[in-house]
């Protein structure tokens, strides 16, 4: 196959490409991505009132191995 | 944002209450469990493939020391084992085992259960098929001769399916999202579900003759880096690093910053690759400047690491899975900024078909990916197994092994390597003087090599008995240390 069809199949690949990027950029914006409200929360988001901040999570153990078993398991 | 620490955080889902709640617990319990066997999945036969792929390296590197060893036999000669090790450790236990980080990670910051978790089956099917159908066609001595791209096109047709199937699962679970923001990790997730297929489709499309196959063959190999194996590592170091600390990320602006800069950057490398190669000067001249400007991202997540474990660095003591991540994002700043450095043509012309290059590739493949990923597994394996890691001192073995290894590996291979380029480029030296100075550092290498292979399989070890609920039950977590003193430490003013 030659060099110019080639060519021609990955430009318009990247146009394609480049089309997601744009779409992806401006859907960030218009959901408010990049708000200075969104941008001072987004941080906490990976913490909630069960893992808050605070918390070192490597160091909290939950003993979750029974979880939906009878209570008298969870003691064994 | 350094006074945070001081200050009562606002909880994005209502104001922060300090208590601990059944809600929050049951939610995420519902979410691992939905998870779990895709996650396992991955991660068990991404292990698998560590192991192969570890051993085909060992193999390979005391070829060095030993050239004729195992000669006699086709399949086992350096040029198809050390292809074979490079696609079984990239598609088999990187990309699994980042897949499989992924799934639980995307759940989790989407804050609902995994969708369409069925295709993950078939996906790891056709995955691991592919590594397989793949590997055995290397050693059979069928190759694609483009180095990262080694796999015959059935084989990776198969991996590209399998891809494209997991995406889907992903996109969807992040349609379904019960979050209105996105946090920064699940940015480079995200990214890394439209960048890759596309990378990996075109590059596998074989229309490419002459000098623009090598440019596209280092355009892949190069940004297989940029828009999968990378966005894994920086998506888990920024999960990872401020959960097991319990404290948010020092900017979360600098790490959106550092998320554009790396997509407009990163995509422009590979083609520095081919300094001095007949291509245009000014191709490989943007793939230089691109190289150099990823400085900006690299200190954006650099700066941001840093500035969040600032303080809190005795954590390193207790918990594996911080000193894994830890020790990971570390590297990632020396592997980046090495590679801007590697990129400009005065140091290509010492560093460039040397040693050196070998002991880059480690530096990020492995002391930055893999050390996420094995800090990841710690973290991730026992809320999925609800059973925790039975053997502490292993972890602790697993630690020091791997990062002696690879510390060993890397520092014999820059050292040697640059050496190397010297005397290469010395005309007054004799070729094999130069490589009786290497079989030292090429020494080392195995050493360092041999520590690391040993790591995976106590490593592998344990990942068999949590997942069989085998060995000594623990009911804390299993530490370097013993004790937890840094409970709850921030949580008042």
């Amino acid at each position: 196959m030659s060099l110019p069809f080639a060519a021609i199949i990955v430009i318009i690949i990247a146009l394609v490409a480049g089309a997601l990027a744009l779409s992806a950029f401006i859907w960030a914006i218009r959901t408010k991505q990049f708000s200075i409200e969104q941008l001072n929360r987004g941080a906490l988001l990976i913490f909630d009132d069960d893992e808050p901040v605070g918390t070192p999570q490597d160091m909290v153990f939950t003993d979750n191995s029974t979880h939906g078993k009878k209570e008298d398991e969870k003691a064994g | 944002m350094a006074k945070k620490k001081t200050k009562k955080p606002a909880d994005p889902h209502g104001e922060f209450r300090g208590q601990r709640t059944e809600a929050d617990q049951e939610r995420r319990i519902v979410i691992d469990d939905a998870a779990r066997t895709p996650t396992v999945l991955y991660l068990g036969s991404g292990i698998f493939w560590l192991l192969v792929g570890s051993l085909f390296g060992i193999v390979a590197s005391l070829k060095f020391n030993l050239p004729d060893w195992l000669g006699s036999s086709a399949a086992l000669t350096f040029g198809r084992i050390r292809p074979a090790h490079l696609n079984t450790v990239m598609y088999g236990w990187a990309s699994l085992a980042g897949a499989g980080m992924i799934v639980w990670l995307t759940a989790r910051l989407c804050r609902i259960q995994l969708q369409l978790a069925w295709v993950h089956y078939l996906a790891v099917i056709l995955w691991n098929l592919g590594v397989l159908a793949g590997t055995v066609a290397i050693l059979a001595g069928y190759n694609q001769g483009m180095e990262w791209l080694e796999f015959p096109r059935f084989a990776g047709a198969m991996i590209a399916v399998g891809f494209l199937l997991f995406a889907a699962s992903i996109i969807q679970t992040f349609r379904k999202r019960n979050v209105d923001h996105l946090y920064v990790s699940l940015w480079y997730i995200l990214a890394s579900m439209i960048w890759f297929p596309f990378l990996y489709v075109v590059a596998n499309l074989g229309i490419y003759q002459g000098v623009i196959q090598a440019a596209m063959n280092w355009w892949y190999g190069h940004n297989a880096l940029a828009t999968w194996f990378t966005p894994i590592g920086l998506a888990g170091a920024y999960y990872f690093i401020p959960k097991v600390i319990g404290r948010p990320i020092y900017s979360y602006y600098l790490g959106l910053l550092g998320f554009w800069a790396f997509a407009l950057f990163y995509n422009w490398n590979g083609i520095h690759h081919l300094v001095g190669g007949p291509l245009p000067t000014w191709l490989v001249t943007v793939s230089i400047v691109a190289s150099v400007m990823m400085v900006v991202p690299v200190m954006a997540v650099a700066v941001n690491h840093h500035l969040t474990t600032v303080n809190h660095f005795r954590m390193l003591k207790f918990s594996p899975t911080l000193r894994f991540v830890v020790i990971g994002s570390m590297c990632y700043t020396a592997v980046s900024v090495q590679g801007s450095l590697e990129s400009i043509r005065s140091f290509q012309e010492v560093a460039h078909f040397t040693h050196y290059t070998i002991g880059h590739a480690h530096l990020g493949v492995y002391a930055f990916l893999s050390m996420i990923l094995f800090g990841a597994i710690y973290y991730i394996m026992p809320r999925l197994a609800r059973w925790e890691w039975p053997y502490p001192g292993l972890i602790k073995a697993h630690f020091w092994m791997s990062t002696a290894g690879i510390g060993i590996y890397v520092i014999a291979l820059t050292i040697g390597g640059w050496f190397q380029g010297v005397q290469l480029n010395d005309p007054a030296i004799p070729f094999m003087d130069v490589v009786e100075y290497t079989k030292i550092y090429l020494w080392a290498r195995s050493i360092g090599g041999a520590l690391m292979v040993v790591s995976h399989f106590i490593f592998a070890f344990q990942f068999v008995m949590i997942i069989k609920h085998a060995g000594p039950r623990r009911f804390a977590p299993a530490l370097f240390r013993e004790s937890a003193p840094m409970q709850r430490e921030e949580r008042e003013p």
